[in-house]
């Protein structure tokens, strides 16, 4: 692995960044809107409620930690299909950069913006309802954040893998793979919550066990860390499992000449 | 010695075979054409030996490595450009550069892109967004791609594709340089024989991915047995059409001219007849075969066969 090719990758994607409005929108623009539409809501509900549980710091965090899952698997996959938009894709693979290299740079791309609207959402959330998440999770962050980091990047490849396989036709998957996973995933609401059948898929997922804690330590001040460890051998086990995938599925692309054709 | 080895290179999708057994060499500080029809193999050759597609059977050696096992090590001393490959629209040039410039890890790159950008006369574009230049201006900025980390083996797929006439003139006399200074070998396809002709050592003609011939510009050349003859005739068109159709040549006439196909070994014989039944021409022009004649002679036995 070569820092310097890394790098590369990385400034190519962070020069475009601040003459791509799209770009800024997905960064900036969309998660604040939700955040400034779901928590208005919320309020307006909670001011004209009897109960005391406090549903704007429950959806608020959910909002906020879900972008931990979006921005980086956006990144991930929508960066590589830039590649395909720019019939770029040969010079990379043509030059010495390895697939390693590459995935690396589009996942530090993908946990810079991803920094980048998690800290801005925080601070509009601190503004506009006095809620803090790093205030609320103290030290419980890294493992809440590396989990939803780690199961975001699983998303990423599996979607770039796909395309290696399927082409630029299935590009709308890019978009759509987190709206997919999302209702299964627990973000706004617990698992208690869901239909049996809908629980068997939601055990499975990563997030549903960070969203689960999250609510926890929001409403009893607790944690039970060893879900968390769990999420995390399960997303270990995901991203191995996808990682062998991507790999799998460029050398087919190589070997049938659909690499070339994705340019 | 040889910069690339290609032995019995074969590459099938599923029953199609794009590239059907060849086996060839190139020298270093040569150029070598790569020629053919549309669908001949030539850019699935090209994407190959890039490591875009896997072979299906067959070895390469580049720098006397194998090529699989030492990718990295290998790419970084090549390089390429296409006319079928683009660099990021919305990058400057400088950008769209420098990203270049440090995926091929090349020391002091932004000394080495500067030199390149006004060799290439980009030097007062570096500030302008890619999708902002013309055809020619993008075909430049590739090339100064193609050359920015000094590679010893250089593929070029019609690099002067979209280039104007000085341009294109300054593109090759760039490449002769290149190889003349810095024994750079090049890898080279262009639809433009007199372009060919001009810079390449050695051609090879592929065809339905099988290498046809194998030799330089003008040893090819000297394949077609025929040239034309242009007889221009001031008095005696009707004579001199009367006697050309007796002897049975192949000819065609317009206004005062007329054209004749003919093996270049009788020439004399036809001037003999036109001076025995003395007819004067005033004017006359022969043209020897090119590598055009020789390409179009190729499609033409293809297509009959």
């Amino acid at each position: 692995m070569r820092i310097k090719r890394i790098t590369a990758v990385v400034i190519r994607h962070l020069y475009i960044w601040p003459r791509s409005p799209e770009r800024f929108m997905w960064t900036f623009g969309w998660p604040f809107f939700g955040l400034l539409i779901w928590g208005l809501t919320i309020s307006f509900l909670q001011n004209n409620s009897s109960s005391n549980f406090s549903f704007i710091t429950m959806i608020i965090g959910g909002i906020v930690f879900w972008e931990i899952i979006v921005q980086p698997q956006r990144e991930i996959s929508i960066n590589f299909i830039d590649e395909m938009w720019n019939k770029n894709i040969l010079n990379l693979f043509a030059s010495p950069l390895t697939k390693a290299e590459y995935l690396t740079a589009l996942v530090v791309i993908g946990i810079i913006k991803m920094f980048i609207t998690v800290i801005s959402l925080t601070i509009g959330s601190i503004v506009l309802y006095k809620f803090n998440i790093f205030a609320s999770f103290g030290l419980h962050i890294p493992i809440l954040f590396i989990n939803l980091i780690i199961f975001s990047i699983t998303l990423g490849l599996f979607v770039n893998s796909l395309i290696l396989r399927f082409g630029i036709s299935i590009q709308e998957i890019a978009w759509a793979i987190v709206a997919i996973v999302q209702p299964f995933a627990c973000v706004l609401y617990p698992l208690s919550s869901l239909p049996v059948w809908v629980q068997r898929i939601s055990i499975i997922l990563p997030p549903t066990y960070v969203f689960e804690e999250m609510r926890r330590i929001l409403f009893s001040n607790k944690i039970e860390i060893n879900n968390l460890i769990f999420a995390l051998l399960l997303n270990l086990l995901y991203l191995v499992l996808t990682i062998w995938f991507f790999s799998a599925m460029f050398e087919k692309a190589r070997e049938h000449g659909r690499l070339v054709k994705l340019n | 010695m040889a910069v690339l080895e290609v032995k019995n290179l074969t590459k099938k999708f599923g029953k199609f075979t794009a590239v059907d057994n060849i086996s060839f060499e190139l020298k270093e500080g040569e150029i070598l054409g790569l020629l053919g029809p549309n669908g001949a193999g030539k850019t699935t050759t090209i994407d190959i030996l890039l490591g875009l597609t896997k072979p299906t059977t067959g070895e390469i050696k580049i720098f006397d490595l194998p090529f699989e096992e030492n990718r990295e090590k290998i790419l970084k001393q090549m390089n390429f450009s296409a006319a079928y490959v683009n660099l990021p629209w919305r990058l400057k040039v400088w950008e769209n550069l420098y990203t270049f410039g440090r995926l091929y890890e090349v020391e002091d790159y932004k000394e080495k892109i500067e030199i390149l950008i006004k060799e290439f006369q980009l030097f007062d574009l570096r500030n302008k967004l890619t999708d902002s230049l013309s055809s020619g201006q993008l075909t430049r900025l590739y090339l100064c791609k193609a050359f920015v980390n000094n590679p010893r083996l250089l593929l070029l797929d019609e690099p002067t594709a979209f280039l104007d006439p000085d341009i294109s003139d300054l593109v090759r006399k760039y490449i002769l340089n290149k190889v003349k200074t810095e024994k750079t070998s090049v890898l080279f396809t262009s639809h433009n024989m007199a372009e060919v002709t001009e810079i390449c050592d050695r051609v090879i003609f592929l065809n339905k991915g099988k290498i046809v011939a194998e030799d330089t510009p003008v040893g090819l050349t000297k394949r077609i047995k025929f040239c034309k003859v242009r007889l221009f005739f001031d008095l005696n068109l009707g004579k001199a059409e009367l006697l050309l159709k007796n002897y049975k040549y192949n000819f065609s006439s317009v206004e005062k001219e007329i054209l004749v196909d003919i093996e270049e070994e009788k020439v004399g014989q036809l001037l003999g007849r036109l001076s025995l039944a003395k007819l004067k021409y005033s004017q006359i022009t022969i043209e020897k075969p090119t590598l055009e004649h020789f390409f179009l002679e190729v499609i033409r036995n293809k297509n009959e066969n």
